[in-house]
């Protein structure tokens, strides 16, 4: 996943967020001000009676990226990715999404965008309990008013794609969890978007669960490549998960950077709280470590690992010799270096 | 009790004085029995002045006249008010006469077919047997009239109700109009709607439906709005990000998750209808009604207990249909229904076209002589048994000569009228505050204007004393109920029975065992809100979270001391909502009760029915039924309010 993120600014960006705020409440005007001036939510709420739940936020997701928004309950993420989808509107800013901006576009123009390009999966599935599994996934282009056969056959497809053909025919609600979740994206991927939301979509799960939906995602955007804005409260699913982690406090984001630039350069305190607990070894991938080869000569008598191998896995070989480990890709070419000292400066607590 | 105890930090002032604990509850009962007497002592009021009332009867009898002479003249009528009846009634002989152009035996079948669909075997059956039943002794016709009264009744309903359900969703200024609209006109005894109608249409079929279907029309409008408001917005926001259209999200979204909830309000309204239908009789809607009122009216308690129970049966039938339908599951049988459906449409077809619609006399039998004799038997035998002075007569007079009358003269001229009203004022005083003090004084004011003042006072005391016995007899009910899971699978289905039955035909039974007077509308009306009681306790108390039942038995509490110390403080504001219930069932019933010699109010709205020389005393009536439901309802809506404990900051 690092390719896409380097070459982000080369490309047009799929999504791009510009100062953005969203005040719930009236003398919208007045609490921006007062933000401005450095108040945090409380001291404004008491002041005004609104409350500011995203701050001047900007950012820019390429093509095939995977943005993670990490944040605390209240921190306003959720708030974001619905002023980025659209769901509810901003107080100001401007959002374009796939080239057209949805805070000028017409009601007739957002509804297009939103059946060819976007799709969301949500924390509590958002799955409709009185249709079928199959039903479900077929929503999108039902809207769309793809005739029956057509859509209920490219739904079982996606149902076979998330591991769960042969449900279709049940009600969402006899499915567990992890499964309710799989039709969740299912029926997300279903419109073949350009775009995908997820707001916090694993954290109503149990703990394995999570991370087997999770090690799913990241198979999934393989073979994909879409753009994923995702929204999440776990600090080591975003590790996991991103090409770039934003993290977000009291509606404004504290620092963007790569999941290395957030552990080993923690723009301040309340980012290194987060970095200080977190199983760097587990979480970070090989292929999110690497020195990119570009050009250097390798020896290839040295040890060799997948892009996908967690540290951990890698530290074996580092401890055992000088050399450094060649970190290769699918088809067993050679993309990538790995040295101790490197290594030991992103896993290490105290250069953090 | 702390928690419902502290006075408010927010309340301040006079309202917050009122608003605090038991101690001023004695204040304000020892104030008003001061009242009582000072007024006693220094004045000799008593009766509310005759001299005072306003005479609305007079112009209200005017109009009707006037109505009367101009039906057919005046543009009103010709252009408005005759059409509409013409298509209502054209309406109603349609669908009539469509039901009756089928064989009799299609309808048996079909019932049996459908509650075999809907709720298994045994329900299929019994729903064959019952339909059956209905033919046998004789009252086919009359039971077509009623169901096809209620059909257009149920459908305009439906029809007017939905959109509104959706409007009300959509529409904050819509939904602050229809709520309290709908509220007041729940609270009204059914029986008072039909007034206004028949002074505006006369009598027939047309102003029985429309009161019918403004009677039933709240719950299938209420239960459409909340079946939308409470569609999950997770599932709203998952369509919207489809790119659905507002119209495709209420359509594929919304309203197929609110359909349980208006189904529900389909079949509350359908009961309501039944329910109406048969009162509607009153004001000549014909059918199953009509035969109950005029064996009542001539003490045929054999013939009302036959149209009573086709009542009940139709009204049964349909309540278990309308609630099963949504969940219906007939499993393994599902192809010999759709096979023996399919038989049974065939042959009703080849039967309309032979013509055999009349249900054959060959079937018939009667049972209403069994039951005369019966009714014979108990009046010679249980009224009173064998000399010994007791029996239901002793019981009735021994009720009505040390109970009623003295409640009722007590009321009406016991307490002088000013201080009644003070009384009034002060209990609204401390259930809420000054709005709804001067609005029962007000109320109360009126009633005494319209030279209603004794009148409703009878009524008052009649409905004050079967809510002391229904709630004597239901709350301990409930209270085992709600501890013994077995009693409650037990209670259930005879609760749900009684809930099922039009409250007009409950007097049926009581008359033959009290004959007429004022006790069997109080016994009728007793029966009539019991199960109401029964399961407004036990909800209350089984709502009550196990952690503080634990919490009380961790520390030692025995389960009286549960009961009283934890329980029922907790269970308080339920309960009061039961007492609201149980009164505003009994207030009804005790109107309706007016037919079998049950005075009061009722009595008069009754006459008013009957005689055109008596519509406008009936429409004062009817006013103070209504004024009178309104105190009683705030009343204890206000105390049960008062009950909750304070809201989560």
């Amino acid at each position: 996943m690092m390719d896409t993120a380097m070459d982000a600014s080369s490309e047009a960006s799929r999504v791009r967020v510009e100062g953005v705020w969203k005040v719930f409440g009236r003398r919208a005007a007045e609490a921006r001000e007062m933000a401005e001036a450095g108040a945090g939510r409380e001291e404004i709420r008491e002041a005004v009676g609104s409350v500011v739940a995203v701050r001047d936020v900007s950012f820019q997701v390429s093509p095939g990226e995977t943005f993670v928004v990490m944040g605390l309950s209240g921190s306003g993420k959720s708030t974001l990715v619905r002023c980025v989808s659209h769901l509810i509107e901003p107080t100001e800013g401007t959002v374009e999404v796939c080239g057209t901006e949805l805070t000028q576009a017409d009601s007739a123009t957002l509804r297009d965008l939103r059946r060819r390009k976007m799709a969301m999966v949500f924390q509590h599935f958002g799955l409709f309990p009185h249709r079928t599994v199959v039903d479900n996934v077929a929503y999108g282009l039902e809207v769309q008013g793809v005739d029956r056969r057509e859509r209920q056959e490219r739904a079982r497809e996606l149902l076979e794609t998330v591991g769960l053909e042969g449900w279709g025919d049940h009600h969402p609600q006899q499915l567990s969890g992890g499964m309710q979740q799989r039709v969740g994206l299912a029926r997300a991927l279903a419109v073949d978007p350009e775009v995908l939301f997820f707001d916090e979509p694993f954290s109503a799960l149990d703990p394995l669960i999570r991370r087997d939906m999770q090690d799913e995602l990241i198979e999934l955007q393989m073979r994909l490549r879409r753009t994923l804005v995702f929204i999440t409260h776990d600090f080591v699913e975003a590790l996991k998960l991103a090409d770039r982690i934003a993290i977000m406090n009291d509606g404004a984001f504290v620092q963007v950077g790569t999941p290395v630039e957030i552990l080993t350069d923690p723009a301040d305190d309340y980012v290194r709280a987060f970095t200080q607990d977190a199983p760097v070894v587990k979480v970070l991938q090989a292929c999110s470590v690497m020195r990119p080869l570009e050009g250097t000569e390798v020896d290839h008598g040295w040890p060799k690992v997948s892009e996908t191998t967690p540290l951990e896995a890698v530290l074996p070989h580092l401890l055992g010799s000088t050399e450094p480990v060649l970190v290769c890709d699918e088809q067993e070419a050679p993309v990538g270096l790995l040295h101790a000292d490197e290594v030991a400066g992103v896993i290490s607590p105290d250069r953090r | 009790m702390t928690a419902l105890d502290g006075v408010r930090p927010g309340a301040d002032g006079l309202q917050g004085a009122w608003r605090s604990g038991p101690a001023r509850l004695a204040l304000v009962l020892g104030g008003m029995i001061l009242l009582v007497a000072a007024f006693r002592i220094l004045t000799d009021f008593g009766v509310f002045p005759e001299s005072w009332n306003i005479g609305l009867a007079d112009p209200i009898d005017r109009a009707r006249r006037w109505l009367i002479t101009n039906q057919n003249s005046h543009w009103l009528y010709t252009v408005f008010l005759n059409p509409l009846t013409d298509t209502m009634d054209w309406a109603i002989r349609r669908l009539e006469s469509l039901l009756r152009w089928f064989p009799w035996y299609c309808y048996p079948l079909f019932t049996g077919l459908g509650l075999w669909w809907t709720r298994g075997r045994l329900a299929g059956a019994l729903g064959l047997a019952g339909v059956a039943l209905i033919g046998v002794i004789g009252l086919w016709n009359e039971a077509f009239a009623t169901l096809a009264l209620m059909g257009v009744a149920v459908l305009v309903s439906m029809a007017i109700g939905i959109p509104l359900g959706i409007a009300a969703w959509r529409s904050d200024a819509v939904a602050r109009i229809t709520r309290p609209t709908l509220d007041t006109m729940q609270t009204m005894p059914g029986f008072v709607y039909l007034i206004p109608f028949v002074l505006l249409f006369g009598f027939g079929r047309v102003p029985a439906m429309i009161s019918t279907v403004i009677f039933a029309l709240a719950p299938v409008v209420r239960l459409t709005e909340v079946g939308l408001r409470t569609v999950p917005q997770s599932t709203v926001e998952a369509s919207e990000m489809f790119g659905a259209t507002e119209r495709q999200t209420l359509r594929l979204v919304r309203l197929p998750q609110a359909r349980p909830a208006i189904f529900a309000g389909m079949n509350q309204t359908t009961m309501l209808a039944m329910s109406m239908v048969v009162i509607a009789a009153f004001i000549g809607a014909g059918g199953l009604g009509q035969v109950v009122l005029q064996a009542m009216r001539s003490i045929n308690v054999g013939k009302a207990s036959e149209a009573g129970i086709a009542i009940v049966i139709m009204a049964i039938i349909l309540d278990r249909f309308s609630t099963g339908v949504a969940t219906a599951d007939p499993g393994d049988d599902l192809p010999a229904i759709r096979w023996l459906a399919a038989v049974t449409a065939v042959g009703a077809v080849a039967g309309g076209v032979l013509g055999l619609n009349e249900f054959p006399k060959a079937l018939g039998w009667r049972f209403a002589p069994y039951v005369n004799s019966l009714t014979d038997w108990a009046r010679d035998n249980l009224y009173d048994i064998g000399g010994s002075g007791i029996g239901t007569g002793p019981f009735s007079d021994f009720v009505t000569t040390q109970l009623v009358i003295p409640l009722r003269e007590l009321l009406s001229s016991g307490i002088p009228w000013p201080a009644m009203i003070g009384i009034g004022v002060v209990l609204g005083l401390w259930a809420r505050g000054p709005r709804l003090a001067v609005g029962i004084g007000a109320a109360l004011a009126a009633i005494g204007l319209l030279g209603m003042w004794e009148l409703s006072m009878d009524t008052l005391a009649q409905v004050l004393l079967a809510v002391a016995a229904t709630l004597a007899v239901g709350v301990p009910v409930g209270i085992m109920s709600s501890h013994n899971d077995l009693l409650r699978t037990a209670l259930r289905p005879v609760l749900d029975f009684f809930q099922t039955i039009p409250s007009f035909v409950l007097l049926v039974p009581v008359i033959t065992l009290f004959h007429v007077g004022r006790i069997p509308g109080i016994i009728a009306s007793v029966v009539y809100a019991l199960p109401a009681a029964v399961h407004y306790t036990d909800l209350g108390l089984r709502r009550v979270p196990v952690e503080t039942h634990e919490a009380a038995e961790s520390f030692g509490a025995t389960r009286a001391q549960r009961l009283r110390q934890v329980e029922m403080p907790l269970a308080a504001p339920e309960l009061m909502v039961a007492v609201n219930q149980v009164i505003m069932l009994i207030l009804a019933m005790v109107v309706i009760a007016g037919l079998v010699g049950g005075g009061g109010l009722g009595l008069e709205a009754v006459r008013g029915l009957r005689r055109s020389d008596a519509v406008g005393r009936g429409f004062e009536a009817g006013i103070a039924i209504v004024l009178l439901a309104a105190i009683l309802d705030r009343l204890t809506r206000a105390v049960a309010d008062r009950l909750r404990p304070p809201a989560a900051v």
